[in-house]
């Protein structure tokens, strides 16, 4: 059963009150962030502020709105109003947003209890949480393990009971790998669904915002309240379609499409989940058909370069004078603004900054940037005629389970090369979700990706949700009930 | 092939220092990097295909209308140092 929906009807039927939930949350975050360090700030007094709000509304009968009285949690690069927002970076250590991000504004509305920022690589460039100033965050199932990235702190607010749901952001697949790697849904809607407007931006073309949480309802509930149209984002599109209602829609007849690549030197027991996933979805009456995607070599370097070419030009911004670190010793205004960004800024992210300079110079333009953008436009045409045929894609979400701690950041290649389950969603804007399939051998959760059509996020849940529906015995060790 | 001359050009537009003693290594680093990239120049595509925005949706214009914003003190509230709606800087002269 869906978590939030269990949680309303606690509060509705006054079997608890929603300042004793949250305190249990509270309670739980106090006794194990310290070891999984999925919080980089707790927000207390806010959380206790807002949920006797909630109990004051309960006791006049009123209705709850579909996330009132939830405890949540934010990745660190959603800005919150006079809440530190910090994207994990010495360079904004200390910064205090003025503004809401539209998706805190819309649940900040619903009186959703914040419980606190969660941990993240900086500026959501890694896979694991490694690169977090504030260090790495463990996987809940297993601490010897990370909890992935980069939204591995908001994955394990969920996993370890220390939110009901969190929201998060995805450029290349920083939603699905960590609720695949912690046995969580993770959604990424299509892009332009959810408003990106005060998510600090890394790949403004690629980012999006969406939902972790431990169930496909759940996720359904929380895109349902967040996929509006917003114009102080001008990719906004918003969502026709709600999808929480859709959920129970039959899948017989549908095609799923299998892409054999992504199968072929997969570990034998990640495959085994795949292929059982495969018979789940026959048995409930859809046709399996073998499908290619014709340029899925070209996906990993067309993501990495439009990635790192976005990410140089919007971390331009970060000079340390209006806002952020600042150096101590300077001779120049140029020398500072050189100090304030290396003293700062990760090996990582500059990293990235200087493939993305190098990709858009003038002498490398065309043989890097526009050549990418060439080919995105043909994988974007690709995929559109996929779904002309089959209503979903299924793969792993990722080739492996949870890194172990230090594993991540051996090679940078190899660790960009374990995005390719996940970068054709971010490429072509389209919608994905990780559902957990299982275990692998170590013990490890292991999470399987549907890829949708533009704008069929509903069809996504509800095939999901009928996956889930169906496992859920099997699985339930994956999907914790709510402990209040 | 990346050179260390290009590595330097590219840091500086990049407004950030390299180490001397890391050079070396970010420089085989990249090249490692920009070969992985440099794939994408293996593939053929249609030539004629342009990629614009992903939702293929079109510029919206505003009426240029004074509103409500934040005040100075709202959006300087970050800087460090400063005072009266100014940055503060070393003095130089």
């Amino acid at each position: 059963m869906s978590k939030i929906k269990q949680i309303q009807n606690l509060l509705e039927a006054k079997e608890i009150s929603c300042v004793e939930l949250t305190k249990k949350y509270l309670s739980n975050i106090e006794e194990k962030n310290k070891e999984i360090n999925a919080y980089v700030n707790i927000t207390e007094e806010e959380a206790l502020k807002t949920a006797k709000l909630v109990d004051e509304k309960i006791a006049t009968g009123e209705k709850l709105m579909p996330l009132e009285g939830i405890p949540m949690s934010l990745k660190d690069n959603i800005s919150t109003k006079n809440i530190k927002t910090s994207c994990c970076s010495k360079m904004l250590k200390d910064y205090v947003p003025i503004y809401d991000a539209t998706v805190w504004e819309i649940l900040k509305k619903q009186n959703s209890i914040l419980l606190g920022k969660t941990n993240m690589d900086e500026f959501a460039m890694g896979a694991s949480t490694e690169s977090s100033y504030f260090g790495v965050t463990l996987n809940p199932h297993n601490t010897n393990y990370v909890a992935g990235g980069s939204s591995g702190g908001a994955a394990a607010s969920v996993a370890g009971g220390l939110a009901a749901f969190g929201l998060a952001t995805d450029t290349g697949g920083s939603i699905r790998q960590p609720a695949s790697f912690c046995g969580l849904v993770g959604f990424k809607p299509s892009y332009g669904s959810v408003s990106r407007y005060g998510a600090i931006a890394y790949a403004s073309s690629l980012d999006q915002i969406g939902p972790i949480t431990d169930s496909v309802e759940d996720a359904a509930i929380v895109y349902d309240s967040i996929s509006i149209y917003d114009s102080k984002d001008s990719t906004s599109v918003g969502s026709k379609n709600t999808s929480h209602d859709k959920l129970n829609s039959s899948i017989k007849g549908i095609k799923i499409g299998v892409v054999k690549e992504y199968f072929e030197g997969l570990r034998d027991d990640i495959r085994k989940l795949m292929e059982d996933s495969i018979k789940v979805y026959q048995g409930l009456g859809a046709e399996i058909v073998d499908i290619t995607i014709p340029l899925l070599k070209a996906n990993l370097p067309v993501y990495f370069i439009t990635a790192c070419a976005e990410a140089s030009s919007n971390m331009g911004r970060y000079d340390g004078i209006r806002y952020g670190y600042k150096t101590d010793s300077y001779n120049s205004i140029d020398e500072m603004i050189c100090k304030n960004r290396s003293e700062s800024l990760g090996k990582e992210v500059q990293r990235r900054i200087m493939l993305g300079t190098y990709a858009l110079s003038s002498d490398r333009y065309d043989a890097y940037y526009k050549k990418a953008q060439k080919l995105r436009a043909c994988i974007r045409r690709d995929f559109k005629k996929i779904f002309e045929e089959c209503s979903v894609i299924l793969t792993p979400t990722a080739p492996t389970t949870a890194y172990a701690l230090g594993q991540a950041v051996k090679d940078p290649i190899e660790t960009y090369s374990m995005d390719i389950c996940t970068v054709p969603a971010n490429i072509a804007g389209l919608p994905a979700i990780s559902v957990p399939c299982g275990l692998a051998e170590n013990k490890l959760p292991v999470g399987m990706q549907l890829i949708g059509n533009r704008f069929e996020d509903y069809k996504v849940l509800n095939i999901a949700y009928q996956y889930e529906k169906e496992t859920k015995d099997q699985n339930r060790s994956l999907w914790q009930e709510v402990e209040v | 092939m990346v050179s260390k001359e290009e590595i330097i050009k590219i840091a500086k537009l990049s407004n950030l220092f390299l180490d001397e003693n890391v050079m070396e290594e970010i420089t085989e680093e990249m090249a490692k990097i920009v070969e992985f990239a440099d794939a994408i120049n293996t593939i053929v595509c249609d030539e004629d295909i342009e990629f614009d925005n992903i939702n293929q949706i079109e510029n919206a214009f505003n009426e240029d209308e004074v509103v409500e914003s934040y005040s100075s003190d709202e959006v300087l509230r970050n800087r460090e140092g400063g005072e009266n709606g100014y940055f503060l800087v070393r003095r130089r002269v």
